[in-house]
């Protein structure tokens, strides 16, 4: 078993409040934020371990691989990956400017012919771009069957086919797909028994939410290999597909009054807020 | 039960804007105790002053009329330093909270005391500086409560404690007059520095009202390590080791598994690792040599230090691990009753002190939930007692009392401190002895005395006067 996780690097969501347009609205500004993995990514590879080991250690012969494109930089984040359990890396340089979701999917299809994983495992979209594109022509490209936003995966014992819950209104769709195939994961899937594997005890339960790195593996992710290349390595056409044509801020919230009391607020609802 | 006079009302009604005094019970009740829990409140009053001005005119008339005043800021105390319980008038300075520009060269910023930590922290962060006093209550606590406290916290091992992060002071006597003290200098060598008499005094001798506070360069890119350890004794030998690492060391911390209990009974916080270990480790490093730094951990590894650990990968991370050491003492007090105790130690003595105070709480709380925590890289221990829940309120003080003595003996014995960072207030007040001589509790005495004739601040908060 064999699976693939795309990576990409964001400016830190927690700082969001942060970011920055640049005078004239041409770009998002995210200096001085520091650089973590997009969450959903991470939840990807969380995903992709609880597959590839039976609560406690890894199955033998089964291998995750990491795949990311951006600046050299990068590399740290697809280290934190290593450390987190995954077993290599490979980084595919360019400006982070020079992507867009059309590009890394169409590059991803070239990563995924060299590499031929049985699944790839992605976050179901970015929290910088918010486009959720990349898993959807990716499986199009390859002609793979997918799942997007998976909330649960069930790997079959025979690894030939695996299930995945998708939440939607008023319930839980779920889909059974035959390997090779795509995944995106949503938040839910990094909770207690979301990824079962038909080896890690059912009674087994992981903490909820992406792994800490262990210090041993951390120790180890130094030895582990990253195989860098620049994007156009992959003969893929770097044209991007996407143009922003403008950024701007929300409007300010405004301020809101102090009333008196309940009689001033009954009547400022009735008038000023004609919500009675 | 003493309440103001109606004369000292009327004054009081006469000389400030009429929402400047409380008598209103909830008002009472809620200003008059801190976040110790075994004092009932009882004040006559609440005031809050909107400035130094009014805080001075407070407090001229309540001493004129021999009512005693509280000083109080974020009251989250631990000793009952704030704590009013005799009819005393509550001078909350949660009115003033004003925060003045930053001064980006002199590394400075002027402060009213009721601004809250962890707003000064917002503010300074902006222009990359930071005034290094950090704990966990500092999103309630009062720069003016931790300056009148000199409180310690989790940054201690790198910084100091609140005194050396402190130039100028405003300070109202018990007359009503108005100190500026020391300004915002960094030198100045004319004689007595009186601002220091004003910061660890718990109020006793002046009302902080504002502060020009010293910052310092935010530190650069930190690790936060979490590790398990198999005791008390592993806990110190990895100090040893880390002190000589490379690296700059910017908190070490520890607690026990039962400190983690309450924690994910309360806030349902884990330890993210699976190897149950009784003692936990929570280190913070600037190391700008991750390489070095990795061989370092490798090697506590094979040198059988640890049991297993993590390593924050990122800020949110490293905050993640802060929350377990953060949220203990609020979930000890959110799921029972603990009994208290922050020692200090001299690094040299820390091991044979724990290696006997071990038995004596075994010794005299013989199956009772002992919950052990601190900042031990500055030999400040937290040694709680949580109470059973089938004991009596009563009983479980009279027998914790009785087991402090034992304790503080062990502490002197060490040339310790019965009270490291939460200040002496009323918890501590029977044990000065243990930490300080007649001779200096006779100096102590004479300078409350020369400053506060009527005592009316903070009376019977650190000694009872004799």
């Amino acid at each position: 078993m064999k699976i693939l996780v795309s990576l990409k690097r964001t400016a830190d969501p927690d700082n969001a409040n942060k970011v920055k347009v640049a005078p004239g609205g041409a770009k998002i500004v995210t200096d001085g934020l520091e650089p973590k993995v997009n969450p959903f990514d991470e939840y990807a590879v969380e995903t992709a371990l609880r597959l590839v080991e039976n609560g406690k250690t890894r199955i033998a012969g089964d291998t995750v691989v990491v795949a990311s494109f951006g600046p050299k930089e990068a590399a740290t984040n697809i280290r934190q990956s290593l450390a987190m359990g995954a077993d290599s890396g490979l980084l595919f340089t360019t400006d982070d400017d020079s992507l867009d979701g059309d590009l890394v999917a169409r590059a991803l299809a070239k990563v995924v012919e060299a590499q031929k994983p049985d699944l790839v495992i992605l976050g179901k979209q970015a929290v910088d771009g918010d486009s959720n594109q990349v898993a959807q022509v990716l499986a199009e490209t390859l002609g793979w069957p997918s799942a997007t936003f998976a909330m649960s995966v069930n790997l079959s014992a025979d690894k030939k086919t695996v299930t995945v819950g998708r939440e939607v209104d008023g319930g839980v769709v779920k889909l059974t797909l035959t390997l090779p195939a795509v995944i995106s994961v949503d938040l839910r899937i990094v909770g207690a028994k979301a990824v079962t594997n038909n080896v890690t005890p059912a009674a087994f339960a992981y903490n909820d939410g992406p792994r800490f790195a262990p210090l041993p593996m951390i120790i180890k992710a130094k030895t582990k290999p990253i195989a860098e290349a620049p994007l156009a390595s992959l003969g893929v056409d770097t044209g991007l597909k996407v143009r922003y044509t403008g950024f701007e801020l929300p409007a300010a919230r405004k301020a809101g009054i102090k009333v008196k009391d309940v009689a001033d607020l009954v009547e400022r609802l009735r008038t000023d807020a004609k919500a009675l | 039960m003493a309440t103001l006079s109606d004369e000292l009302r009327a004054s009081l009604r006469e000389a400030l804007p009429p929402d400047t005094v409380s008598y209103d019970p909830a008002d009472l009740a809620e200003y008059g105790r801190d976040w110790t829990k075994v004092y009932a409140p009882a004040p006559s009053a609440v005031a809050f002053p909107r400035s130094t001005d009014e805080v001075a005119r407070i407090v001229a008339l309540c001493d004129k009329y021999g009512a005693r005043v509280v000083p109080s800021g974020g009251r989250t105390g631990l000793a009952g330093g704030a704590v009013a319980r005799d009819g005393e008038l509550v001078l909350s300075l949660s009115r003033m909270r004003a925060i003045d520009p930053v001064d980006p060269v002199a590394m400075t910023v002027r402060v009213d005391a009721g601004a809250v930590t962890e707003a000064v922290h917002q503010r300074c962060a902006e222009h990359g500086l930071t005034w290094p006093v950090d704990f966990a209550s500092k999103g309630s606590s009062h720069v003016g409560g931790n300056i009148a406290t000199n409180a310690g916290g989790v940054k201690v091992i790198r910084y100091g404690l609140t005194r050396q992060w402190v130039l100028g002071l405003v300070v109202v006597t018990a007359k009503g007059d108005v100190l500026r003290l020391n300004g915002a200098l960094e030198k100045n060598n004319t004689g007595l520095d009186l601002r220091q008499l004003f910061i660890g005094t718990e109020g006793t001798l002046g009302v902080i009202t504002e502060a020009t506070l010293k910052l310092t360069r935010l530190p650069g890119p930190s690790q936060v390590l979490l590790l398990g350890v198999s005791d008390l004794a592993a806990v110190l030998a990895l100090f040893r080791v880390a002190r000589r690492g490379p690296f700059v060391l910017s908190a070490y911390e520890f607690f026990t598994d039962k400190c983690i209990a309450r924690v994910q009974r309360h806030r349902k916080l884990r330890v993210p690792f699976d190897t149950a270990c009784s003692h936990y480790v929570l280190m913070e490093v600037e190391a700008h040599d991750r390489d070095a730094l990795e061989a370092w951990l490798a090697s506590l590894f094979e040198e059988g230090l640890v049991v297993d650990g993590t390593m924050s990968q990122d800020s949110s991370q490293a905050a993640a691990l802060w929350a377990l050491r953060e949220g203990i003492s609020e979930s000890l007090s959110a799921t029972g009753m603990p009994h208290k105790n922050d020692v200090a130690l001299p690094i040299a003595e820390l091991e044979a002190f724990c290696a006997r105070f071990e038995a004596v709480f075994a010794a005299r709380y013989p199956g009772w939930e002992i919950v052990t925590f601190g900042h031990i890289g500055d030999g400040n221990l937290h040694l709680n007692v949580m109470k059973p829940d089938a004991m009596r309120r009563e009983d479980f003080l009279a027998q914790t009392h009785e087991a402090d003595r034992e304790l503080f003996e062990l502490v002197r014995h060490h040339r310790g401190s019965i009270s490291a960072e939460h200040g002496v207030g009323l918890l501590k007040k029977p044990w000065l002895s243990y930490s300080r001589t007649p001779e200096e509790i006779a100096m102590l005495v004479a300078v409350k005395r020369a400053l506060d004739p009527n005592n009316t601040l903070n009376p019977g908060k650190i000694f009872d006067l004799p």
